[in-house]
């Protein structure tokens, strides 16, 4: 048995199957994110397509590396880490003072049972929480307390695909600016355009989100009145938004690469290359980068749910209709049945990340083995 | 960590330490203005030229110049005054809440790493799952709780309570691993065993030989959850749940400043020139810090 | 194998391209020069008007529906005007009353309305199931409120019937004078419960609701925007602006640039700090509405319990220092009727006097200061309320020589700490649901969930019954002008501190831009010029 799978690994189909699939889910991700920044719409049926092709991909992948018990196991362990989360946050939420439906003007009891009794707020916690977590198993997340008659499934799908528009721009600048920056600072060390650079990019770390916000609004939209100063309707909306939540990952981008480049660059497998005069171009982009950018993978899984959690402060300064403002009314407006939706997904979205880039690292670096 | 295979010269590899960083002038620069920063929060009282809460409303909102070096805010307060004021709070949280999180973290990470077993699995897993929660809703339930319970009675101990809790709450996550993975290597070292050869007890071992060794690398990590917890702060009090009020932190003011970014510009621009300075400094000496303390970033 | 992987590249690329349509022009394709952009400054919670109970949704629901009657915007005492209903009348003791439906109104799918309409959203409004926050606000209706409870299951018990010709015809459990007045709310309009069966949870969705105001709903972009459209069945002059384009956006500095930027008409509550700056554009504009800013005093907590404390606080507080600080033209008030309104006084309530004040405090036995305990003001999070917090206490201090310690609370936290243990003196605010001095006074009657103070005097309350039943106007004045003496100048469980101002900018290619006492944002004689 074991060997018919062994067998079928090594067969040229499924390295076919991994090339095709891998690929191709990157090249339309790139395509599709390049096409709705100049103003089209990317039609569901692309994007699930898209996410067809990625499972395929990870699929004959892991499977292929004999690393399917090893994601079974991991994704088992995630639901674990949801079912704890989901558990975490519903105590919170009971501690947290205030109920949803106090208001300025109070409402009198009798009103006030009637809305508990419509959203089983009367029951003891115990059963509440039963109710809330067979809702879970069956995919429902519950009705939102503060805004009637919208599921949180509803409020998710409307506002997730901004914030994953916002956060997937802000990634590509993160990386665009990032890493060659950070290369080009290595290969020129020590030099004035390595501390240049290295000088602007922790800067970018020191500003608070806001108040870069609020330099480029100064610039961009006040006095060279180029840029509109808010909303979410096209290309020239997009850019500020972008810049600010990606200038700092950009930043933590662009140091982690030279730091990294550095110590590759001093390793003795490069000594040995530039001995054997092997041309420095070659060397870097064959030898260094490839290697140096592990450790720049490593922070991806972080980054990638850092850059959508930490989406809040840009959606509410450029009014970008995402789900980062729920995450901070929903906890003002007690609104509990979507705070815990909101956090689940977070949540979800880091783990899955996380299991994901420590996939593609076994990818890019075929020495380290998973199990 | 190679600082380790060299650990029976803890001594001259900290002088080695210290005498790179002091070779390097911008964490030089940085320290100093740390410390004059510090100074000035410790002594806010004697150097503020007015009092933080006290409202002029002959004055509301002045430009800066005159009697009011940076202006004064739409309560006619004096600008530079709550900027002093401010930095002992902005310090606080910066600091208070790194030794916080060190502590717990600290703890938690070394006794994880050093039993080991099912209860270092227990413990990670344990870790990983908070490493997990958005730290933003925690960071606002948690505040929201601890600010509504009233531990203290000293005002500016209540003011602080629920962002320190808050903060310190999310921060410890980061110092458990970091702690854990140090005393797993240290725990593997030839000295150690022999000291467990020896008969040494468990908290001896990790009080003489563990502590030192990974002290270096987590005062490298204190560095840059100060200025974090800095910005945190200050991105807390833009959503409205920063310090309790009239206490105000850089951030406070940064962020109340944002609001008339376009009217009263001077209410923007002091707070955030300090509050970048000060974590710009913090990064600065952190880098030169690791650099100084890690050899394997000597050229 | 190059060719190959070129092949499947292009392929790629057509799959892409075929995948992606063409985006719509931004604002939705509107022609600006026929659309009034304005600001909501959240996302509306529901557009189900027996539901809805925040300002935006509100705002909203008034233009895209109509309620029995409407305000008369240009008397300055706001009268009510018929809307659908063409003319009502009551009975002598203000218990039955009978209103005439006006004819030939057509919902949006040419549906003609009816006294059943109104009805059905009334039995829906008071359905316990429904869970409706504004049941309350029906609960004149006779069985009303046990129908709610769910004491009474049959709804034709409630006092709700149609005649012969087609009224309505509504029998209230007290006399109430001010009954129509209720009827301007929007959770009293009227509703089609077969749309609302179809539909559940999503007939408020652009596709699905039907409504008879003189917008409707076109575009519900949640989170970003919603379009208005001028509707073609209404009964009364078309709106003279085709759309209206609300954009959702939270943050009100976001605002203030959009429409630096012209992107955005008209904003309203304008941050306090730009007030002085904003007050020298040409757009700016400010009204006085009708709702109030109190301190309440917790008169169950001790030294609050003793009226000499209380009237010495309330001596010590000069409200003129506040409203000139806030600097935001909010007027000082001493009566608890705001300025505007019909049972307004200006002679009323106790005047800022620090001698009589200490000697107040004197007598309650504080001749000794020192003796006084230090009392807590509580207030919520926000700018506003902690200048006015921090200035009371400065007052206190200074005019008393007692201490005062300022507490703030994240809102929510402060409500249920209202709810559970008051501090001595806190902070509330009271917007009029419809203006009538009983909305104002009501909120202090022993029975009211509104009243934290903890104060009763069944003098006070047996005045508002009182009043509410009597229907001669004048009488009716005598009567508040005696109830209101009772709150401010005789038992003092309250402070009322000012009469609320709201500030505006409007575009200047707007005219007839709505600015009443009741802040009801009515876009549809808005007129949009070059």
């Amino acid at each position: 048995m074991f060997k018919l799978f062994k067998d079928a690994n090594q067969r040229q189909w499924i390295q076919w199957v991994i090339k095709f699939t891998g690929w191709s889910s990157f090249l339309i991700l790139i395509s599709s994110v390049v096409m709705s920044f100049i103003g089209y719409v990317v039609s569901p049926q692309l994007i699930i397509a898209n996410i067809v092709f990625s499972i395929a991909f990870f699929i004959t992948y892991t499977f292929q590396q004999h690393m399917t018990v090893y994601v079974i196991k991991r994704v088992f362990g995630a639901f674990i880490t949801l079912l704890v989360i989901a558990t975490i946050t519903f105590t919170l939420l009971r501690l947290l003072p205030g109920g949803p439906f106090d208001q300025d003007k109070a409402l009198p009891p009798e009103v006030i049972a009637n809305i508990e009794a419509k959203y089983h707020l009367d029951k003891p916690v115990l059963v509440q929480y039963w109710h809330y977590l067979s809702g879970i198993a069956q995919g429902d997340l519950g009705d939102s307390y503060k805004y009637i008659g919208r599921s949180v499934t509803d409020i998710i799908s409307e506002t997730l695909p901004n914030t994953l528009q916002l956060g997937i721009y802000a990634l590509l600048i993160c990386y665009l600016f990032g890493i060659p920056a950070g290369v080009f600072a290595a290969s020129k060390h020590n030099s004035w355009a390595d501390n240049t650079i290295m000088t602007i990019a922790i800067s970018g770390v020191t500003l608070p989100s806001f108040l870069v916000a609020a330099i480029l609004i100064l610039i961009f939209s006040v006095q060279l009145n180029w840029l509109p100063p808010a909303l979410w309707d096209g290309p020239e909306y997009y850019i500020m938004p972008m810049l600010v939540l990606g200038i700092r990952p950009a930043a933590i981008i662009a140091r982690l690469t030279r730091a990294s480049v550095l110590e590759v660059i001093n390793s003795d497998y490069i000594r040995t290359a530039r001995s054997k005069g092997l041309p420095e171009r070659v060397i870097l982009f064959k030898h260094v980068l490839k290697n140096s950018l592990i450790p720049v993978l490593t922070f991806s899984g972080p980054l990638v749910s850092g850059v959508l959690t930490g989406s809040f402060i840009t959606e509410l300064i450029f009014a970008v209709p995402g789900m980062g403002k729920h995450l901070i009314q929903s906890v003002t407006n007690r609104d509990y049945p979507l705070i815990l939706g909101l956090t689940l997904l977070f949540s979800a979205v880091l783990v899955l990340t996380n299991l994901l880039v420590d996939l593609l690292y076994s990818f890019f670096d075929p020495r380290i083995k998973l199990s | 960590m190679s600082s380790i295979d060299n650990s029976m010269h803890a001594k001259s590899l900290w002088s080695e330490g210290f005498s790179r960083l002091k070779k390097n002038k911008a964490s030089m620069v940085s320290l100093s203005i740390i410390i004059i920063v510090c100074l000035i929060a410790l002594f806010a009282r004697q150097l503020a030229p007015y009092s933080f809460e006290t409202q002029n409303m002959d004055h509301i909102l002045a430009p800066p110049g005159g009697d009011y070096l940076l202006g004064t805010d739409s309560l006619g307060r004096d600008m530079l005054s709550r900027i002093i004021f401010g930095s002992r709070m902005s310090m606080a949280v910066g600091i208070i809440t790194a030794i916080l999180s060190l502590i717990f973290g600290a703890l938690y990470g070394a006794i994880s790493g050093w039993v080991g077993g099912t209860l270092d699995a227990y413990m990670m897993r344990f870790i990983d799952i908070l490493y997990a929660i958005p730290s933003l809703v925690l960071l606002i339930i948690v505040k929201v709780i601890f600010d509504s319970l009233d531990l203290f009675d000293n005002p500016e101990l209540k003011a602080l309570t629920g962002i320190l809790l808050a903060l310190s709450i999310v921060g410890w996550v980061t110092l458990a691993r970091m702690v854990r993975g140090q005393v797993l290597q240290i725990r593997e070292m030839v000295y150690v065993e022999a000291a467990q050869a020896m008969g040494a007890r468990g908290w001896w071992i990790v009080a003489k030989h563990i502590f030192p060794n990974i002290l270096g690398p987590i005062i490298v990590l204190l560095t840059f959850q100060i200025p974090s917890n800095i910005l945190y702060e200050s991105i807390l009090s833009f959503i409205g749940l920063g310090l309790q009020p009239p206490f105000s932190s850089w951030g406070v003011l940064a962020s109340d400043g944002w609001r008339s970014l376009r009217t009263y510009p001077h209410l923007i621009i002091s707070p955030s020139i300090i509050l970048s300075v000060v974590i710009l400094s913090f990064n600065l000496f952190g880098d030169g810090l690791r650099d100084a303390f890690d050899p394997k970033m000597k050229k | 194998m190059k060719l190959i992987n070129s092949l499947i590249l292009a392929l790629l690329f057509v799959v892409v391209f075929s995948g992606c349509t063409k985006k719509q022009s931004s604002e939705y394709g509107l022609k600006i020069s026929e659309t009034l952009r304005v600001s909501l400054d959240t996302e509306p919670p529901t557009l189900d008007w027996m539901k809805a109970t925040d300002t935006t949704s509100s705002s909203i629901v008034y233009n895209i529906m109509e309620g029995m009657v409407a305000y008369n915007l240009n008397d300055p005492e706001l009268s009510l005007k018929p809307a659908l209903g063409l003319s009502w009348s009551a009975s002598k003791d203000a218990r039955v009353w009978t209103f005439k439906i006006r004819k030939g109104v057509q919902w949006s799918d040419g549906v003609e309305l009816t006294a059943q309409h109104f009805i059905d959203a009334w039995q829906r409004l008071l359905t316990p199931k429904t869970a409706s926050e504004y049941a309350y606000f029906m609960y004149g209706i006779k069985n009303a409120k046990a129908f709610n409870e769910g004491k009474i299951k049959d709804p034709k018990k409630l006092g709700l019937k149609i005649n012969g010709a087609g009224d309505l015809i509504v029998t209230l459990e007290q006399p109430m004078s001010f009954f129509p007045y209720l009827l301007s709310h929007t959770s009293t309009f009227p509703a089609r419960l077969d749309i609302i069966n179809k539909f559940g949870d999503n007939w408020t969705d652009p596709k699905n609701i039907v409504t008879l105001g003189a917008f409707k709903l076109k575009i519900w972009d949640h989170d970003k925007a919603m379009v208005l459209e001028r509707s073609p069945n209404y009964y009364g002059t078309p709106t003279k602006t085709k759309y209206v384009l609300g954009y959702i956006i939270n943050e009100k500095s976001t605002v203030l640039n959009l429409f630096d930027a012209g992107k955005i008409d008209a904003i309203k509550d304008l941050p306090a700090i730009d007030l002085p700056h904003l007050r020298k554009k040409p757009e700016y504009h400010s009204h006085g509405i009708l709702g109030i800013y109190y301190l309440g005093y917790n008169v169950k907590r001790a030294p609050f319990d003793n009226l000499k404390v209380r009237k010495a606080i309330s001596m010590a507080i000069d409200r003129q220092e506040i409203t000139k600080m806030l600097n935001a033209g909010h007027v000082p008030i001493k009566g608890w009727i705001p300025v505007g309104m019909f049972g307004f006084e200006k002679k009323l309530g106790v005047d800022f006097n620090i001698k009589t004040a200490n000697r107040l405090l004197d007598e309650a036995g504080f001749k000794d200061r020192s003796k006084f305990p230090t009392i807590f003001y509580g207030f919520n999070t926000n700018e506003n309320h902690q200048r006015i917090a921090e200035n009371v206490q400065a007052q206190l201090k200074r005019n008393l020589n007692i201490t005062v310690e300022i507490k703030n609370e994240e809102w929510k936290v402060y409500l249920s700490t209202l709810k559970s243990k008051p501090p001595h003196i806190f902070r509330l605010g009271w917007l009029a649901d419809f203006p009538d001095p009983d909305n104002f006074l009501n909120m202090l009657t022993s029975t009211s969930d509104n009243n934290h103070t903890g104060w009763v005097n069944p003098e006070f309350d047996r005045q508002i019954i009182n009043a509410a039943q009597t229907v001669d106007k004048k009488e009716r004045k005598r009567l508040y002008k005696k109830a209101q003496k009772i709150i401010v100048e005789t038992d003092l469980p309250v402070l009322p501190v000012y009469s609320m101002v709201e500030h505006l900018l409007v575009s200047k290619r707007v005219k007839n831009y709505p600015m009443n006492p009741m802040s009801n944002f009515i876009w549809k004689d808005v007129e949009l010029v070059k």
